[in-house]
This record gives C-alpha cells, sequence and structure tokens, in this order.
C-alpha cells in the first residue's frame, strides 16, 4: 500500500494564511454595494485604543488598601538629597484677583422661613451616625452659621444634565445665599445638553472613568469623581457660560479651573470674552487650580503651549452654598474606586467638600430581585473611599428611585419590585457605615410613585427617568428634609437666643431691683462720703 | 500602512488580552482563538510525533482555554477530572476482586450530581425560600453556571459508569484522562466524547490527518460558522426575539413563524458550534462524533432524539434510561422509564416549568410512540423504512411536533407559552405575509435559505466535502477568509441594526 501523505502540519500553515487573510481583509476601504455600506473589518481591533463608546463600560472593584497607601504617600515629603537645591516650590493656586469680591452674607433666616410649608410631607434624613456631634449635623450647623457650604451631589443618568440638583441648588441658594452652577467638566467624550450651563469646547480629547481601557495608561489614576478628562494640546479650548435658566445662576464672581499639567504649559484664561491673562503652569504632577475673582458671565480656557489634563471649571458667587452635579451614565457608583484618591483629596483642600451625596442603584434592580448584599458590601465600600477622600464632609445615602417595568404577560407597566428591597439594602450600608440616609422611593411615594409622575409628564415613558418637572419635585423633597433639619436646628438656636435674652434681661431686672433697693443707702452713704470729702479738703486747706 | 501601526499601549493591551474577561469569554469563534490557535500549532506541530509531550501540551492549551472561557472554574474541572480518575482505578480494582463497585460510583455520580445541582438549582430553591418566608431570608448572591461544566460532568460520569461495567479499563495516567476530559475544541458545547472512542486516539503515538479529513474539517468549520455565526445570529436578532416579544404585532402567522423561526435558530445555532468543534479537531487529527444528522427530516419523535445533539441523547440512553432498567422491567416501566429521562433531561436545562413541560412532552410523545409501535401492525421506528407519502405526512407531523415543543423550551414562563399559542389560534390571518416579506424580508430569506440547506441530502454535504478538498490549500483559504469577512460584515450590521452584541450560544446557558 502506498503511504499516503500525512497533512498534520497543514494546520499550522493554513492557520497562519488564514491569520494573514483575515488581517489583510482591513485594507478593503469601506464600499457600497446595493445600497448597503460595507464596512472595513480589522481583526486587530481589540490591540487598538479603543475610541468613543466601543469599548464597554468596566466594573471597578474597591481596592481600600490602594487608597490608604495613596493618601499615605501624600503626606510624605519627597526625599531631597542635597537640601540647598531644593527648588521653588511648585504654586498649587494661580490666582488672578480683578475685582475683589465684596463680603456680603445673607442675613440668616428665621426657623419658620426655612421650615416646610405647612402640610407638606416630610421623607425625613435618617442620620445613622454615632458620634456625639454627627457630621450631618455638623453639616447643618455650618448652613445655620451661613458658611460657604459646598455640596457634591454624585449620581447616575437619573441626575444627567443637571436634573434634579439644579431645582436644589436654586432652592438653597434662594434661602441661604451663594450663586452659580458649580462644578462643570471640560469636556466630555459624548453630547449631552445642560440647560443650567453653556459649555462649548474643542480640541480636546475626552476620556471616561467607565471606560478605563480607553484611557492612556498615565491619566487612569487621574479622574475626579467628576469620571471625565479632557486632555488637550496648544488650540484645545473650552468657554463655559452662565444662564439665567434659574434666578442664582448668573452674576458670578468667582472662578476655579482645575487642571494637571504633567510638563510645563502656558493656558490662556478670558473672561467675558474680554479680558484674558496668560498662566504658565510649572510642570508637576499635581492638580492645579486657577483662582479667577472678578464679576464672571463666561469664562474660556484655551491651551497656547504644551498638554493640559482639564477636569472642568467652576463658577461660583456670593456666599452661601454652591452643588455641583457628578453626573456619569450607567455607574452603580463603582466607578468611584477608578478615581483618584490623591486627586479627589487634592481637589477637596481646594473646593472643600461639606456634603457628598450618593444617588446610585437604579441600573443594578431586575425586575423581581430581593437580594442586594453584593451591592450593600460595593456601597459600604463605596462611602468608605468617599469618606477617605473627602474626610470633612459629610455622607448622605440617596435611596434608589422608584422605577416600574413591563410587564411580559400583560405588557402594562407594573412596579419593578426590587424598589424597596433595594432601598432596605443601601439603608442597611449607610446604617453600618454611620453615614446619613434619605429614602427617594419614599420621597417620589409622596407623589404618587412612578406612575404618577408619568401620568404627570414628569417622567419618561420607559418608568425609570425622571425629566425636569419630575426632578424639581424630588429636589423639593429633598430640600424639604434638607430644610426640616435645618429649622430644627435654627429653631433651637433661636430658642437658644431668646433664652439667653430673656437671661440678660431677667439679669438686668434683678440689678435694677438691687439698684433700687439699695439705691436710698447708697444715697445716703454718697452723702456721707461727700461731706466727709469736703470737711478733708477744707481740712487739708 | 496605517492601519498596521499601533500605539504604545499595545502590549499592555495584549498582555490584558491573554486574561480572563468574564465579559469576553474564549470561544472558537472570537478573532483571539484565530491567533491563539496558530501559536497553538506552532508547538503541536512540532510536537506531533512524540505523544507524552503533545499530549501534555495539548492539556496545557486546553486547561488555558477553560481558563479564557470560565476564569477560576478550571480549577473545578481540575477537581472533577482527578475525583474521577481516582474513583475509576478504585472502580476497576475491586472488578478485578471480583466485589461490588456499586458505592464507587454512587459516590462519583454523587459529587458530580452535586455540583451540578449546585450551579443550577441553587438560584431557585434560595428564590422559593425567599418568597415564602420573605426578601433577604437568605442572603445569596446569583451562581453563574460555569460555561461547559454540565459537558464535563457528563463525560466525567460516563468513563466511571463504562469502568464499572466493563465496558473500558481505567486510564493509567492523570493526564490522558485530563486530555479526554479538556480537550479544548468541544470543551464549551461537546460533542460529548466516549472514553472508548477517543482513548486510542489520545494514545496513537502518529497524528494522522489525511487530505479529504483536512477537506471535511475545512467544510465543517465553514459550514458551522454559516449556520451559527450567520443565521442564527441574524435570524434571532431581526426576527425571533422581537416577534416574540411582541414588537412585530400580535397576528397569528407572526407567531407561528416565531416559532418555525426558532426551531431553524436553535438548530443553526447548536448544531453550527458543534460542527465547528468537529472540524477543529479534524483538522488536528481527532474524530469526534457527529452530534447532528438533519433532524428536522425525522419522521418519528424516536428518530429525531437518534438525530438531535446525539451525543446527549446517547448519553442520556446509555447512562440514565439504561440505569433506571430501560426496557428490561416491562412495558410500562419502559413507558415510565422514556418519561423521566426526558423530564430530567428537560430538568437538566433549568429547574423550571417550561423545561418540565418540554421534558415531559418529549417523554410522553417517545412513550406513546412505542406504543403506537407495539399495536399499530406495519407501524416503522424510522423515515427511511415508510413509504414516500407517509414519511411526508410523519416528516410534518414530527417537525411540528418539535416546533412548538422549543416554544415551551425557548418561551420565558407558560404565560409567554399561552400568549403565542392564543395568537396563532385567534388571530391567524394570511393577510400578515405582506408585512412579514416587506418588513421582515431578510428574516424571511434567511429561514428559507436555513431550511433549505437543511434539506439538502447527505450525498449533497459529501460532494460539497468532495468539492472542498479537491480545491486544495489555496482554495479552501479564500472560502475561509471570505466567509470570515462575512461574518464579520454581518456582526457589525447585526450591531447598528439591533444593538445586539454577537454573544455566545444558546446553549452555553445549559
Amino acid at each position: 500500500m502506498m503511504k499516503r501523505r500525512n497533512y498534520t502540519s497543514r494546520m499550522l500553515w493554513f492557520t497562519a494564511a488564514v491569520v494573514v487573510g483575515t488581517v489583510g481583509l482591513g485594507f478593503i476601504p469601506p464600499f457600497e454595494l446595493q445600497g448597503m455600506s460595507i464596512e472595513s473589518v480589522d481583526m486587530l481591533s481589540s490591540l487598538r485604543a479603543a475610541t468613543g463608546d466601543d469599548d464597554a463600560p468596566v466594573e471597578y472593584e474597591a481596592d481600600l488598601e490602594r487608597l490608604e497607601q495613596e493618601l499615605a504617600a501624600m503626606d510624605v515629603e519627597p526625599a531631597v538629597d542635597v537640601i540647598d537645591t531644593l527648588p521653588e516650590p511648585i504654586p498649587v493656586r494661580y490666582e488672578w484677583i480683578v475685582a475683589e469680591e465684596p463680603m456680603v452674607k445673607c442675613r440668616v433666616p428665621l426657623s419658620e422661613e426655612v421650615a416646610p410649608a405647612e402640610g407638606m410631607p416630610v421623607v425625613p434624613i435618617e442620620d445613622f451616625d454615632t458620634l456625639e456631634v454627627t457630621r450631618y449635623e455638623r453639616f447643618i450647623d455650618k448652613l445655620a452659621n451661613m458658611e460657604d457650604v459646598r455640596i457634591a451631589f454624585m449620581g447616575d443618568s437619573f441626575v444627567e444634565g443637571d436634573i434634579l440638583t439644579s431645582d436644589l441648588r436654586h432652592e438653597l441658594q434662594t434661602l441661604l445665599g451663594g450663586r452659580g452652577v458649580g462644578f462643570v467638566s471640560c469636556d466630555i467624550p459624548f453630547a449631552t445638553v445642560r440647560k443650567s450651563v453653556k459649555r462649548t469646547s474643542s480640541g480636546w480629547t475626552a476620556y471616561s472613568v467607565m471606560k478605563p481601557k480607553g484611557t492612556p495608561e498615565v491619566l487612569r489614576d487621574k479622574y475626579f469623581i467628576s469620571g471625565y478628562l479632557a486632555e488637550g494640546r496648544s488650540g484645545a479650548t473650552t468657554r463655559w457660560a452662565s444662564t439665567d435658566a434659574f434666578a442664582t445662576l448668573d452674576s458670578c464672581t468667582r472662578g476655579r479651573v482645575l487642571l494637571y499639567s504633567r510638563d510645563s504649559s502656558r493656558l490662556l484664561v478670558e473672561i467675558n470674552d474680554t479680558l484674558s491673562r496668560e498662566f504658565e503652569i510649572a510642570g508637576d504632577d499635581q492638580v492645579r487650580e486657577i483662582y479667577v475673582e472678578a464679576p464672571i458671565d463666561a469664562l474660556r480656557i484655551k491651551v497656547l503651549e504644551g498638554s493640559v489634563v482639564c477636569y472642568g471649571a467652576s463658577l461660583e458667587g456670593g456666599h452661601g452654598v454652591t452643588v455641583d452635579n457628578f453626573s456619569v451614565r450607567s455607574n452603580n457608583g463603582h466607578a468611584i474606586f477608578g478615581t483618584g484618591a490623591t486627586v479627589n483629596r487634592q481637589i477637596d483642600e481646594m473646593l472643600g467638600y461639606d456634603l457628598v451625596v450618593l444617588q446610585y442603584g437604579l441600573n443594578i434592580m431586575q425586575p423581581g430581585q430581593r437580594t442586594f448584599s453584593r451591592y450593600r458590601d460595593q456601597l459600604r465600600d463605596m462611602i468608605a473611599y468617599a469618606e477617605r477622600c473627602f474626610p470633612d464632609a459629610a455622607i448622605l445615602v440617596l435611596g434608589v428611585s422608584d422605577r416600574w417595568v413591563k410587564s411580559e404577560e400583560s405588557g402594562l407597566y407594573e412596579p419593578i419590585g426590587s424598589v424597596d428591597a433595594l432601598t432596605s439594602y443601601q439603608r442597611a450600608a449607610a446604617d453600618s457605615t454611620h453615614v446619613a440616609f434619605w429614602s427617594t422611593s419614599d420621597a417620589m411615594a409622596t407623589y404618587g410613585g412612578m406612575s404618577r409622575f408619568v401620568a404627570n409628564g414628569w417622567a419618561a415613558r420607559d418608568y425609570t427617568h425622571i425629566n425636569f418637572a419630575g426632578g424639581r419635585r424630588v429636589a423639593e423633597a429633598l430640600a424639604c428634609a434638607l430644610r426640616s433639619s435645618l429649622a430644627a436646628e435654627l429653631s433651637s438656636r433661636e430658642a437658644e437666643v431668646r433664652r439667653i435674652a430673656e437671661e440678660a434681661e431677667r439679669k438686668a431686672l434683678e440689678r435694677q431691683m438691687l439698684v433700687d433697693r439699695n439705691l436710698g443707702a447708697a444715697t445716703i452713704l454718697l452723702d456721707k462720703f461727700t461731706e466727709d470729702g469736703a470737711s478733708q479738703v477744707n481740712e487739708m486747706e | 500602512m496605517e492601519y498596521l501601526k499601533f500605539d504604545n499601549g499595545v502590549l499592555e493591551r495584549v498582555a490584558s488580552l491573554l486574561e480572563y474577561d468574564a465579559t469576553a469569554p474564549l470561544t472558537l469563534t472570537t478573532g483571539f482563538f484565530l491567533f491563539a490557535f496558530l501559536l497553538f500549532g506552532v508547538g503541536y506541530v512540532a510536537l506531533r510525533g512524540r505523544v507524552n509531550l503533545r499530549n501534555a501540551y495539548v492539556v496545557l492549551f486546553s486547561l488555558y482555554f477553560y481558563y479564557k472561557l470560565s476564569g477560576v472554574y478550571v480549577l473545578l474541572l481540575l477537581a472533577v477530572a482527578l475525583s474521577d480518575y481516582l474513583i475509576g482505578r478504585c472502580v476497576a480494582r475491586r472488578r478485578e476482586r471480583g466485589r461490588g463497585t456499586r458505592g464507587w460510583v454512587a459516590l462519583s455520580v454523587t459529587i458530580n450530581v452535586a455540583i451540578l445541582t449546585y450551579f443550577k438549582a441553587t438560584d431557585f430553591f434560595v428564590g422559593v425560600i425567599n418568597d415564602l418566608y420573605g426578601a433577604g431570608t437568605l442572603d445569596w448572591e446569583s451562581v453563574v453556571v460555569p460555561a461547559g461544566v454540565s459537558f464535563f460532568v457528563f463525560q466525567s460520569i460516563a468513563y466511571v459508569v463504562d469502568i464499572s461495567r466493563g465496558a473500558i479499563s481505567p486510564l493509567g495516567r492523570f493526564i490522558d484522562y485530563l486530555f479526554l476530559l479538556s480537550f479544548f475544541p468541544k470543551m464549551f458545547l461537546g460533542p460529548l466524547v466516549r472514553a472508548k472512542d477517543f482513548i486510542p486516539q489520545i494514545e496513537a503515538r502518529d497524528i494522522v490527518v489525511t487530505r479529504e479529513d483536512f477537506g471535511r474539517g475545512v467544510t465543517l468549520i465553514v459550514g458551522g460558522l454559516v449556520k451559527y455565526a450567520i443565521i442564527a445570529k441574524a435570524l434571532g436578532l431581526l426576527f425571533v426575539a422581537p416577534a416574540f416579544a411582541g414588537e412585530l404585532g400580535d397576528g397569528g402567522l407572526v407567531a407561528l413563524m416565531a416559532i418555525y423561526g426558532f426551531t431553524l435558530q436553535i438548530y443553526c445555532d447548536f448544531s453550527g458550534y458543534s460542527d465547528i468543534a468537529v472540524g477543529v479537531a479534524l483538522i488536528m487529527g481527532f474524530r469526534l462524533p457527529d452530534n447532528f444528522d438533519s433532524p428536522y427530516k425525522s419522521a418519528t419523535i424516536t428518530e429525531f432524539w437518534r438525530r438531535w445533539h446525539i451525543s446527549l441523547s446517547s448519553w442520556l440512553r446509555d447512562y440514565l434510561y439504561i440505569s433506571l432498567g430501560g426496557n428490561r422491567k416491562g412495558h410500562l416501566r419502559t413507558y415510565l422509564n422514556l418519561i423521566l429521562t426526558m423530564f430530567l433531561g428537560g430538568l437538566w436545562h433549568g429547574v423550571g416549568m417550561t423545561f418540565i413541560a418540554w421534558g415531559l412532552l418529549h417523554g410522553v410523545a417517545l412513550a406513546l410512540h412505542k406504543v403506537w409501535l407495539e399495536v399499530v401492525p406495519g407501524a416503522k421506528r424510522f423515515g427511511s423504512e415508510m413509504k414516500p407519502l407517509w414519511r411526508a405526512l410523519a416528516t410534518t407531523f414530527t417537525f411540528n411536533l418539535v416546533a412548538f415543543g422549543w416554544l415551551l423550551f425557548t418561551a420565558d414562563d407558560m404565560a409567554q407559552v399561552a400568549d403565542m399559542l392564543g395568537r396563532i389560534a385567534e388571530n391567524f390571518s394570511f393577510a400578515e405575509a405582506h408585512t412579514l416579506v416587506t418588513g421582515s424580508g431578510v428574516a424571511m430569506i434567511l429561514m428559507v435559505v436555513g431550511y433549505a440547506m437543511h434539506a439538502l441530502p447527505r450525498s449533497f454535504d459529501l460532494a460539497v466535502q468532495r468539492l472542498v478538498t479537491r480545491l486544495g490549500f489555496v482554495g479552501e483559504w479564500l472560502i475561509v477568509v471570505v466567509v470570515i469577512w462575512m461574518v464579520m460584515q454581518c456582526d457589525m450590521m447585526l450591531a447598528a441594526e439591533s444593538g445586539g452584541a454577537a454573544g455566545l450560544p444558546m446553549y452555553a446557558a445549559f
């Protein structure tokens, strides 16, 4: 029998040829065939840096150990061999004072002005802190003292476009002073509309914390809780302009630009499209702030030289409350683990957060799901992470909002059935980490729940996302909760003031009575002294 | 040459690609596999004459393959392999001494069934308890079923049972058993292999691939890609899923076509992926059993189960049905055993009413067919024995029985089954045919092409294989590259059309 040829090695050559052939397919340009557009194929796409929305978002895991190390490293002075060569310290803040801001504060409101309207159902904030003076009470104290207060509102698509936060901001600023939209990112990788601010940007490459694979490695630990970075070379520019969508948004008096410039760079900052100034930013690995004090309606930056990573800008004014909206789409909160602890801490030192709100959970519910213990544990880690990054802030966890889903059987929308369960797991996380909690779904229930929201046109027909009108209701409810805490504090202060006043009055009265009683004797004594004195003088003469 | 330029992050991305990524499990149809198979091929061809090194090399690659598919569960695979390898040796020793082996076999079955039950039924029982005693009674996260776990567990049970039956002698070396269990082409979706057929291939000194083998392998891979990655995926995303969800209206004709569409989809999906596995193994010189034999040509339900997922149905027959007593304990027990076997087979797909109903439907149908064969004179077991007209009628009947069975199989719950049947019974109109053709034209063409391919006689398949073989290296290469290009185009169009990514084979869920 003739020995037949063995084709085993063909497997190798054949696979090699197929690899070459399929990689070669990438050279076929896109073309049209019978009205169908045929795209180029790319076998090597996973080897390229992902662009835009192509790569799937990544689920971060909490790494609290790394967080501790990172924060510990912040406090360590860099080792220097020879002291005389110690370079000039690089400035952290570049100031440009055009017109100093007058120190005008609102008057302290009365407790009855702050208290929610009569008959308004209040879903209270539950404070699980065990400190003698809880961190939430400290925050309310600051409000009552009319100190400058800054709130970081972290959330998902529920608050995208400044839904809810813009009304919350407006309500608090009207009551307690403060102006401006707060922090706004420099550029983000997709289009959004935000009526509380006009932002136009060009020339940047924007990255999202949700897509770490699409982010250059050197920038991955550079994310702030805003979740977006914009990297730009000379020519990249962004303009933030206030709008009059709410009464407290315009007439800002302070502008801050937050950026990071690894190598030295030159930047143009322009206010109100007229006045401008150039800044030389010394290259360094730390976050830098350009601080402008002037009447600002529009703030523009432009990279003139070098490469700059810009987080965004903050438009603020007056003294009072600033609310920053940090919404990151389809984030369950885990993206905070992808933000740089050092960056968060540095920016916190610049801006000084007093309250961090965590609004998450909408995307993790599945119809009928009843247990969320894994999410509860993640939430605990998120709280711990936020606490370490913002050590002076109180934390407020918001329960998940009401959500309905379409029933397979009836085709009608029904409650998803897991809102209460998730809310209780979120409350448990807040309880065990001793932070404050507020149930969004309870608040929505006071308006009749999601079905009422949709019926009233306050929510989208997906029975999941509220719109601006719905956001106003939820903001109103949250503000009510904050106001009732504040009203309680104010009324106890007022009572204290009254008590002190009464006390003073009583003391004055007592003194008066004493004076009255002793007046007679005193007059006699006085007369006697006068007489004695007179006679003594006479004697001396 | 801009296309072949990469930025600095490329090495980092290659490194991260090599790691397990739960969002991108490795299957035979990924681009990653093509590159991995090329690298694997270098060592494989170099070591082909050295049986021990070659086998160790294949095992290592297979374990890596499973790691890329299921992550840490590769340890479960190793544990199952080790436990049944050791149990197999104990069983053989007791047999030699003429002593009973039931205890050891029971131990193996218990371990394996416990693993399966844990992964498949825990969620169900936790759900039941939490529904009874209130949410959170049991604090439990969903169990992720490791891909392919049933397949290696079944093969492992079969190995121990075969030894106890004296059908095979145990393997001397652990690595050979690991090879049998983990061989990567079949790792994910089978076909299940029998130790008896596969061990001689592992132990063979030389790997022999004939020109015909290679041609057949390429034909199977290409045909499998067309079935799995084009017909099944496109039909499912463009027509079946929206039709089931009621997005194409509530007409009866749409519902009926959706059921026939799913019938084709599940066949193309499963048999397509199986064919790719058989083809990949074949060009490496390993012969895996055929898993499908044009199942919808069956004229009886008994025949269907000889042509559908052959390696599983014969496993069910040999290790479940026969262990239950098979047909040796009288008529009544035979029928009961058939029903019980299919009931358990249904339950294996998932703990839920729809799968139980599907299993019972097939079990009862098989039992009734047995009764029919005994009661009706001249009744036939297979279509090939029937007269043409009778065969056509029987085939139509069987096809519809199976198709409506798939409705039970794929429905979310019994309410959806009732809904679909209600649509067909009460709202049927041929006037919808117009909207079907204009609205879902591509899907209708795919259905016609798919069923036509299925209807072609086996001689046609063989003729295609001969033709491909005759084309030789360059012709085969051209066909493979063109089909891969088509698959990639199809993926991109589907992603643009429905937003749905290509995903895993349907049977991956089992």
